[in-house]
């Protein structure tokens, strides 16, 4: 780094310049935006050496299972500052998502050490966790001499990191005073309205407040719009149905999936409130929703959002934001918070949280925290929101950062009030237990059924209860 | 003699060309979505109309792909290469190690010959992650994880049984009374394996290393499990399109040209072999 350049960001680093200044005087000197942030987090980076020995594991190489995913760019972008920073080296493997949790699996029950840490969601460390295949990450949060005090972990948003932590009994409450840490958030998704604001205003459409508007919108998107249908909501048969718009709507009429009685678990979608909220959501997708619905996975339903053949979404809030760059309706689609149950004071949305876990089976399980605990830590998380696609970031002092907050307002209207709103109902809905990827596809199965009218909802959900709680006897959970 | 009318002749053509129109427009429709945008792939409707680019053979053969999230890199040609020598090399030790043996064990009648064969197809019936997972281990503890030589190994699982048994067949077709007369002549067995019973069995085996090209080429598991994301083949790296922050279409579809032309053009070149190979083993006289 130019010697005017470095003193311009060291002036910024001990506070005697605001961050707008930095950039415009570094703009002068011909750095590019994107450089400045680059170079700004490399003395910030530094700043961190000054009160924790980061240089601990100095010459140590650990090795990453990485998702490709805009979260991995993000740490790959910032890397060598971790380099710098530590004296470590990282080498990585990178899946495509669609077989990356095979290969995870894979490396973990064939109790490989090739791995020191990977990324994973949280819903998946209720199996990683109880078979005894990963850390629990307490005994490093906890310990001053592996933790730098500048980490502040009450800063992670706390339905974030609670669900991330799970004392391994099917059915207790995540983020109890005896949970593990099975997982450090680094990313996250809410559920909430991604909407075409360009289709919104030709047919003269409201953005709606909660489920009866939303069937109500929705069909008229699809009747006033030119060979498009109103709503996006996915309908594979994969657990992956449930968890988006579907079960945060669910989660706002107070329902659950499973529920606990005297230490037994039995399944609770079957209630008179549930099977209503079953009916609505299928003579929603009746109506309105995509042809092929019950194909439907992440994937399409973002497609036919950003090609404008949706003219809304109920899914992750990410999606959405992926969507408004680089497609035909790019510029197009803004953001709103969604309460299905009119009832409720705010949004409820369940999470979908990409998370750093640790292997049992590393044989360099410190060095492994170091790297964790810098792609979690407040100075990585903030270059990855404001430089890169690190979004939705967990920690509440980036949401509070107003370079971030203008970025988002500037390019994804209504994005930040979404989050604001949402954040603080946001965590994962459902009860974890082991059966949770069969139950939770067996439910999307049910749920297809009922949109084929080969069940009536009522019926469906009764079928779908009695063979949860056969399941869950079977391995003795209730 | 033609004794097909005018009017047979014409609906015979139209009927083939409906045919093949039915079997090729999937690749057909795959080749010109290899030339298109993802904004021109997914409008709608769709169309055959449209602007050609080679930007998405350019973004493979480059390894970086623009995407609306920012810049990916791919490694799709390293992922071709990977394919196209974890294929070749395992055919190429299967042909040297399942060849030999599926003449002695047609040939040479000996206790437990029908055993040991038997065994060496019962490697194609257990399903791939339960023969995996173990595999893991031993591969780390003797430093063949993560290793070409360990893939090309775990790889005779498809190659070796499909050649041995394949070939087999053919060894059996051969009357032995040629062999007999030409050892009879003076010769000894192996040089009546080399210049007899191989060239006869010839077409044969071109149709087994073949089929066995094919399906090694297409698998998926072994690496996926066994080696890290430089030594994966075409099967996994085609995947690294679909992103959380969409599908490219385009690039999906170059990547599949790219990767079926060599199968493809093999294929092409041996079909005679193939045909004639599979229906020579297929009839026993």
């Amino acid at each position: 780094m130019y010697e005017r350049e470095k003193d311009l960001v060291q002036a910024f680093v001990r506070g005697q310049m605001s961050r707008r200044s930095l950039i415009r005087r570094l703009g002068a000197l011909g750095v590019t935006a994107g450089t400045a942030g680059i170079l700004l987090n490399s003395s910030a980076t530094r700043a961190l050496a000054q009160d924790f020995d980061w240089q601990r594991h100095a010459g140590t190489t650990i090795r990453l299972l990485l998702n490709q995913h805009p979260y991995t760019d993000a740490m790959i972008a910032n890397l060598d500052n971790f380099r710098e920073l530590t004296g470590m080296d990282v080498t990585y493997d990178v899946f495509a998502e669609d077989v990356y949790f095979e290969r995870v699996t894979a490396a973990l029950a064939a109790g490989s050490s090739e791995y020191d840490a990977f990324m994973t969601g949280a819903y998946m460390t209720w199996t990683y966790g109880p078979a005894g295949w990963i850390e629990d990450l307490n005994q490093w949060i906890n310990d001053p001499e592996k933790t730098g005090p500048q980490y502040n972990w009450e800063d992670m948003l706390e339905g974030v990191r609670k669900s991330c932590a799970w004392n391994g009994q099917p059915g207790a409450p995540l983020g109890t005073e005896d949970a593990y840490q099975w997982c450090i958030p680094w990313g996250y998704e809410q559920n909430n309205l991604s909407y075409n604001r360009r289709m919104f205003d030709e047919i003269g459409l409201d953005v709606p407040g909660n489920l009866d508007e939303l069937i109500e919108t929705a069909a008229k998107a699809k009747a006033g719009g030119d060979g498009i249908y109103g709503i996006g909501v996915r309908g594979s048969r994969s657990w992956a149905t449930i968890h988006p718009g579907f079960l945060s709507g669910y989660a706002n009429y107070g329902q659950q999936d499973l529920s606990m009685e005297n230490g037994a678990l039995s399944a609770a979608m079957n209630t008179d409130v549930s099977k209503e909220y079953h009916r609505k959501w299928v003579q929603m997708i009746k109506e309105s929703g995509a042809p092929d619905w019950a194909t439907h996975t992440w994937y399409q339903v973002g497609i036919d959002l950003g090609a404008g053949r949706s003219a809304m979404i109920y899914d992750a809030d990410i999606l959405g934001y992926f969507q408004n760059g680089g497609t035909a309706e790019a510029g197009n689609l803004a953001y709103a918070p969604f309460a299905a149950n009119p009832e409720a004071d705010a949004p409820t949305p369940n999470i979908w949280i990409w998370s750093l876990a640790m292997s049992r089976f590393s044989q360099r399980k410190d060095p492994a925290w170091y790297f964790i605990q810098w792609a979690s830590g407040p100075e990585h998380t903030l270059f990855g929101a404001r430089q890169m696609d690190l979004v939705n970031p967990v920690r509440q002092s980036v949401w509070d950062d107003p370079d971030f907050r203008q970025r988002l307002e500037n390019s994804y209207p209504g994005y930040v009030e979404m989050h604001d709103v949402s954040a603080p109902g946001a965590s994962i809905k459902f009860t974890p237990q082991p059966l949770f990827f069969d139950l939770t596809t067996e439910w999307a199965a049910t749920l297809q059924r009922m949109v084929a009218d080969e069940v009536p909802v009522d019926e469906g959900l009764d079928q779908l209860a009695e063979s949860v709680n056969r399941q869950l006897a079977d391995v003795g959970l209730r | 003699m033609d004794t097909m009318s005018p009017l047979e002749r014409v609906l015979r053509g139209i009927a083939i060309t409906l045919v093949i129109l039915f079997f090729m427009f999937p690749i057909f429709w795959i080749f010109l979505m290899s030339f298109q945008t993802n904004e021109t792939i997914l409008r709608v409707p769709p169309s055959i109309v449209f602007e050609p680019t080679i930007a998405n053979y350019q973004a493979l053969l480059t390894g970086r792909l623009e995407t609306a999230a920012g810049t990916l890199e791919i490694r799709f040609m390293r992922n071709l290469f990977n394919s196209l020598f974890l294929s070749t090399a395992s055919v190429a030790l299967a042909l040297v190690l399942g060849i030999p043996a599926a003449y002695a064990f047609a040939r040479l009648k000996f206790r437990g010959s029908e055993e040991i064969a038997f065994t060496l197809l019962s490697f194609r019936f257990a399903p791939p992650l339960l023969v995996l997972l173990p595999l893991v281990i031993y591969f780390q503890q003797i430093g063949l994880a993560n290793t070409y030589i360990g893939l090309i190994w775990v790889y005779q699982l498809i190659c070796l049984p499909l050649i041995l048994w394949i070939v087999r067949g053919y060894f059996e077709d051969i009357p032995a009374d040629i062999e007999h007369a030409y050892r009879i002549a003076g010769h000894r067995w192996f040089t009546t394996f080399r210049k007899v019973a191989l060239p006869l069995a010839g077409p044969g085996i071109a149709a087994a290393g073949l089929l066995a090209f094919i399906f090694a080429w297409n698998n998926f598991i072994f690496a996926l499990v066994l080696a890290s994301a430089d030594k994966q083949p075409v099967t996994v790296g085609a995947l690294a399109f679909v992103t959380a922050s969409g599908i490219q279409f385009g690039q999906i579809a170059a990547a599949i040209v790219l990767s079926i032309a060599p199968v493809f053009a093999l294929a092409l070149y041996a079909q005679r072999y193939l045909v004639e190979g599979l229906s020579l083993g297929a009839v026993k006289g």
